[in-house]
């Protein structure tokens, strides 16, 4: 029970570092590089934000707890459940960010979802049939 | 296709590929490692004190921030379900690389999952 809660907290922070990122990434204006002088503008703009901190430090929250979920429970049966976050970032960008998803879209990600499942479970085929 | 497009596709692909390097460069920096079985606090340590000695994991963090930094002008530009979508691509790139360079066999329900993504990133580019 305590795991599950973990792996909640886990896409909580997953989905929280996403957003961050993308806040800091937002200007007002459109960016463009054009020289490598661009580019350290561009991270200067990046770094001097709060959101890319509070999401860095997000991500090293995920990193600590997916890998005490990891030690727990096996790959085959976390990944599934935390690729649950697929949709839960589409959620955030249309609730938080404005963004908009159309049909095709959905599909693609529940495609995307449904092959990520596939993928980590195959492992777990593979070692029940070598015991 | 717009030629904007094109080039956040290609980066895209980059940051996959730099996110595969990283995973298949810190797998073999622990598997250079003893069986890690943790039982107190102090044998933690020294296994973090280890990891930080072995080049491949310097090697895989490097790609890290590679992929951190090259993410962060992605974002600038498309709409964060858009990218976080195609990120799944390195799903495919280490089933590929399992198979051809690592030699391990990958199974068939594997590659059935490969291909409903590969589909799935198809149709969020074309949306």
């Amino acid at each position: 029970m305590r795991i599950f809660l973990f792996l909640v907290l886990s896409e909580m922070f997953e989905t929280f570092h996403q957003f961050c990122f993308k806040k800091s990434a937002l200007f007002e204006n459109d960016f463009n590089i054009n020289s490598f002088y661009d580019i350290l503008i561009f991270f200067k703009l990046v770094f001097s934000s709060p959101f890319f901190w509070i999401g860095l430090l997000s991500l090293i929250l995920m990193f600590i707890i997916w890998s005490t979920i990891l030690s727990k429970i096996d790959l085959s049966i976390a990944v599934p459940i935390a690729s649950f976050s697929y949709i839960l970032v589409a959620l955030v960008s249309i609730f938080f960010l404005h963004e908009t998803i159309n049909l095709l879209r959905w599909m693609g990600i529940f495609l995307i979802l449904t092959g990520v499942i596939f993928v980590s479970v195959s492992s777990r085929v593979k070692e029940s049939t070598l015991t | 296709m717009k030629e904007g497009q094109l080039f956040i596709l290609s980066l895209i692909v980059f940051i996959s590929l730099c996110d595969t390097f990283r995973e298949l460069f810190l797998k073999s920096g622990v598997n250079a490692l003893n069986q890690f079985n943790p039982g107190n606090i102090k044998e933690v340590i020294l296994f973090i004190l280890k990891l930080i000695r072995t080049p491949q994991v310097w090697i895989s963090l490097l790609f890290g921030f590679l992929s951190l930094f090259i993410w962060l002008f992605i974002l600038s530009k498309v709409d964060l379900n858009f990218a976080f979508s195609l990120d799944s691509m390195h799903y495919v790139f280490i089933a590929l690389a399992s198979q051809f360079i690592l030699k391990e066999k990958v199974r068939l329900i594997r590659w059935v999952g490969t291909l409903l993504i590969v589909l799935g990133i198809t149709l969020v580019t074309l949306s």
